[in-house]
């Protein structure tokens, strides 16, 4: 496996975990999505995913060294526009979609986790799409 | 034939091994490029660009057509 394909696999796996953790304990009511606890919740998740994707970069940069020095080459550079592409589409589509809850009152709270969720969501689709076409070929 | 073959066949895995059995690393550190890009030129998954098709070419000193094929549908 490239670095680059190891990459996007971190950022997926990383980003799920702690945007996961942060939105699951939300919905599931564990913090009240008003309170300080709730920024608290986000500061620590975002310090965790910068941690952990640092940590895991470090590792996959020892596993492959060639790689990760090495410029991407034509593929990996199409690869990760088609992707960045696809993610942009999602993106825009999702921020569109945000009329949706701003109809049915919600807070300004609430609409900045909305919006949140939505840039996970973009990065998400970019690293799915990455892992996709790195395993088709491209 | 693979819905997702793309219609050019080409030679890279006979011509690396009259080459001294060169392996995908070797070729792709030669051009430039990774070794999994190699992999999915030879399979069929990737139509590499003109400049890299020629490069291919250069390295085992012969002609883009005695690299590439195009395979017209039938």
């Amino acid at each position: 496996m490239s670095f680059r394909e190891k990459s996007a696999w971190i950022t997926l796996v990383t980003v799920l975990v702690c945007f996961g953790i942060y939105f699951g304990s939300i919905a599931a009511g564990l913090v009240s999505p008003r309170g300080f606890d709730t920024l608290h919740l986000l500061l620590a998740c975002v310090v965790g995913l910068v941690l952990l994707q640092a940590v895991l970069t470090v590792v996959a940069a020892v596993t492959t060294p060639k790689d990760c020095r090495a410029p991407r080459d034509e593929r990996e550079t199409l690869i990760q526009l088609r992707s960045q592409s696809l993610g942009y589409s999602v993106l825009v589509m999702l921020v569109l979609a945000l009329f949706i809850p701003g109809h049915l009152g919600h807070t300004v709270i609430d609409m900045m986790n909305f919006a949140l969720l939505d840039v996970v969501l973009a990065v998400l689709t970019v690293a799915v799409a990455q892992i996709v076409m790195f395993r088709r070929g491209a | 034939m693979d819905a997702r073959r793309l219609p050019i066949a080409n030679q890279i895995r006979r011509l690396r091994f009259e080459h001294g059995e060169m392996t995908q690393s070797e070729l792709a550190e030669k051009i430039g490029m990774t070794r999994q890009t190699i992999a999915a030129i030879e399979a069929g998954k990737y139509s590499p660009s003109l400049d890299a098709a020629f490069r291919i070419a250069h390295v085992f000193g012969v002609g883009l057509d005695a690299v590439f094929q195009w395979e017209a549908e039938a």
